[in-house]
């Protein structure tokens, strides 16, 4: 029985690289063997998408795409279907933890250099996968129909509109109606299901593709490639499988746990997952009392609140995502990791991370003046960490990096 | 460097106290809550295993409330289901509309001309409890009071100028808005009072009392009973919500195990790799 299932495998194998696939990016995949749990959110994060994919699929199953039907279906998945308000549940607090463990793994890029040489199309990848995840966020929340899904996508379509001259048919390009209605829900239904879970799927491939060439970092920005042994594997590292697949599983234990949590006894996230308004019907003739995004967009939307002139918010906002794509080039620190950078890296590095939440915050309460004072000084400070870049990593003084981990 | 590192030590440290004192504020001058003119909310515990309290709640709604309000989304024989009542008891007794079978939903008994009576169309309730939330419906419940100046005769303090009439006038009794003499709290956080120990009193307007002898129920018998019906609206918005926080607590456990063998796993390998 097991000669017939060997030569079965090996007949296989010879037609598919199952082994070498398998020695290449898992067993004999060499990592850095002393990293921090800094370096579990990427995992986290692929776990995330697999959970999102999965539960997204027994959503399209019962769900409606249209404007008559959408709310109402989603009512029907929570109440009729049997263990429906499982998967609605899983789906949205699955996409707000994806955000959460994303942005971490995006501040652990910032603390750690892993942008700098040779990794910069790693950092882009990445860059272009959180730019999806945005738009198919977005896009997914306008699915329930509910009044903030119906008022979200009117300011956020309304964006569109502020670019000159061809704003205001790209607008109606974009809605595919004068107004906000089934048509544009069943287009983002597309989008969301189809188009944006491929783009997504195809760019996280290159992300990890690009990242096994040129191998994953660690906290102390050391090169483990400059020590090799006989065999020519790197000394301070192991295997990826088991011992990172292992680490990882711990990981998705305690993650298991936190997402549990939330899902069972706090779904609606305290209204920041799932906010009050959205549990009404879209009421094109009723705006709600004040227009929140959902959390992981407040800060980009306090960013636009804060410009008064709209295609300047618009700009001032786009550019707070679009610059991410450029840190690479704008880190002149000749050491990647933010424990051998100066004291200028720490600071600005920490007043970024102060400014980024409080921005958040300010996303999700009313105007008032001094907050709007405060969302100006926030922005500020945003943009001085990515624009002074290039000139406090360059004339601090940095720490001598160890040879080995 | 332009800067030394104690200059730039101040401007963080000034920062840091313009975002502390920024958020100290934010606290200290939060906006107006959803209760309005009442105030801070009453709270709500909702018990959704005291199935008698949803039993109550559910005749109560179906008997004041159903006339005007749906719950479209639920299910006649669900709520039966539920609410552990039997299917034929249920019917002889709460549902009035003998054609209705037990998958129909509960689409209510209102006629077209309800716009006409109230000036908007009494809204579905199958959500109210998760777009208002119960503290908001316990309260504006208990809230409303004599107003000869409104349609119906009575205003809500949580929702001033409600188009809702008092629809449990009857059992509550006549509430009405009062004005009483409370003690003056010094800056200290105690009393203040006169030099002969006597406490200094001033009027205060806006507090809730119902006449005596006017409703058929006690003020207890009566929050017992809003009570149940906030908790069965608390329900009907979420039926699977007891299911979901039963389940919720094996879940965890089943994360927690398999996170404690994970580790134990994991500590195994690196005791090879490490030797």
């Amino acid at each position: 029985m097991s000669e017939i299932a060997g030569r079965l495998f090996s007949w296989v194998n010879d037609r598919l690289p199952i082994v070498n696939t398998f020695e290449r990016h898992l067993s004999k995949h060499p990592v850095p063997s002393k990293v921090n749990f800094w370096y579990l959110f990427g995992a986290l994060a692929a776990v995330t998408l697999i959970i999102q994919i999965v539960s997204g699929i027994w959503l399209i199953m019962p769900y409606s795409n249209t404007e008559e039907e959408a709310f109402s279906s989603i009512e029907y998945i929570m109440r009729d279907v049997d263990y429906g308000w499982v998967i609605r549940y899983i789906h949205t607090t699955g996409a707000s933890l994806f955000f959460a463990v994303v942005y971490l793994h995006m501040f652990r890029g910032l603390l750690y250099g892993s942008y700098q040489k040779p990794k910069e199309l790693v950092w882009i990848f990445g860059c272009t996968i959180y730019l999806a995840m945005m738009a198919e966020g977005f896009l997914g929340y306008v699915l329930p129909y509910g009044q903030m899904s119906y008022w979200g996508a009117q300011v956020i379509i309304s964006l569109f509109g502020a670019i000159p001259y061809i704003g205001e048919s790209l607008e109606l390009w974009v809605r595919g109606d004068y107004y906000i209605s089934g048509i544009t829900v069943s287009r983002f239904f597309a989008l969301h299901v189809v188009a944006l879970p491929l783009v997504l799927i195809a760019l996280v491939f290159l992300h990890l593709v690009a990242l096994h060439e040129v191998g994953a970092g660690n906290p102390e920005g050391v090169d483990i490639e400059e020590f090799l042994d006989d065999d020519g594997i790197p000394l301070d590292s192991v295997p990826f499988f088991p011992y990172k697949v292992l680490n990882a599983m711990v990981a998705i234990g305690v993650f298991g746990v936190v997402f549990s949590i939330i899902m069972f006894f706090f779904p609606e996230g305290g209204g920041y997952f799932i906010e009050m308004a959205n549990f009404q019907e879209a009421n094109p003739l009723v705006t709600p009392d004040h227009i929140a995004p959902v959390w992981y967009y407040a800060p980009f939307y306090t960013m636009l609140r804060a410009i008064p002139d709209p295609l300047g918010g618009l700009i001032v906002m786009a550019s707070a995502v679009a610059i991410f794509f450029v840190v690479p080039w704008l880190d002149r620190s000749k050491v990647a990791s933010i424990r051998y950078k100066g004291i200028y890296s720490k600071i600005a590095l920490t007043l970024f991370g102060v400014s980024f939440l409080t921005l958040g915050y300010l996303g999700t309460v009313g105007v008032t003046e001094i907050r709007k004072t405060m969302s100006i000084i926030c922005t500020i400070i945003y943009f001085a960490y990515f624009l002074l870049m290039p000139i406090y990593t360059k004339y601090e003084t940095t720490k001598e990096v160890p040879k080995r981990l | 460097m332009i800067f030394t590192s104690k200059d730039l030590r101040i401007f963080i440290n000034a920062l840091c106290l313009l975002i502390a004192i920024f958020f100290v504020n934010e606290i200290y001058g939060a906006e107006g809550g959803p209760c309005k003119e009442y105030g801070e909310c009453d709270k709500f515990q909702y018990s959704l295993n005291d199935m008698e309290s949803l039993q109550r709640g559910a005749a109560t709604y179906i008997n004041y409330c159903y006339g005007c309000h749906s719950l479209k989304y639920s299910r006649w024989g669900r709520v039966a289901k539920d609410l552990q009542i039997p299917e034929d008891i249920f019917f002889e007794n709460l549902v009035f509309d003998k054609s209705i079978k037990t998958g129909d939903l509960m689409t209510g008994a209102m006629s077209e001309d309800s716009v006409n009576w109230f000036g908007v169309e009494p809204p579905d309730l199958s959500l109210v409890s998760r777009y208002k939330g119960d503290d908001w419906i316990y309260s504006y419940l208990r809230a409303y009071y004599e107003d000869s100046s409104k349609q119906y005769g009575v205003n809500n303090l949580v929702y001033p100028g409600t188009a809702m009439p008092n629809v449990l006038l009857s059992l509550q009794g006549n509430q009405r808005l009062i004005c009483k003499n409370i003690p003056i709290i010094a800056l200290n956080g105690g009393e203040k009072r006169d030099e002969s120990g006597n406490s200094l009193l001033k009027e205060k307007c806006g507090f809730l009392e119902v006449e005596e002898g006017t409703g058929m129920l006690s003020k207890e018998e009566f929050d017992t009973l809003i009570y149940d019906l906030t908790n069965f609206l608390v329900y009907v918005g979420e039926p699977s919500k007891a299911t979901r926080e039963r389940i919720g607590w094996y879940v965890i456990f089943y994360f927690l195990i398999f996170t404690a063998l994970a580790s134990l796993l994991y500590r195994e390998y690196h005791k090879d790799y490490n030797k």
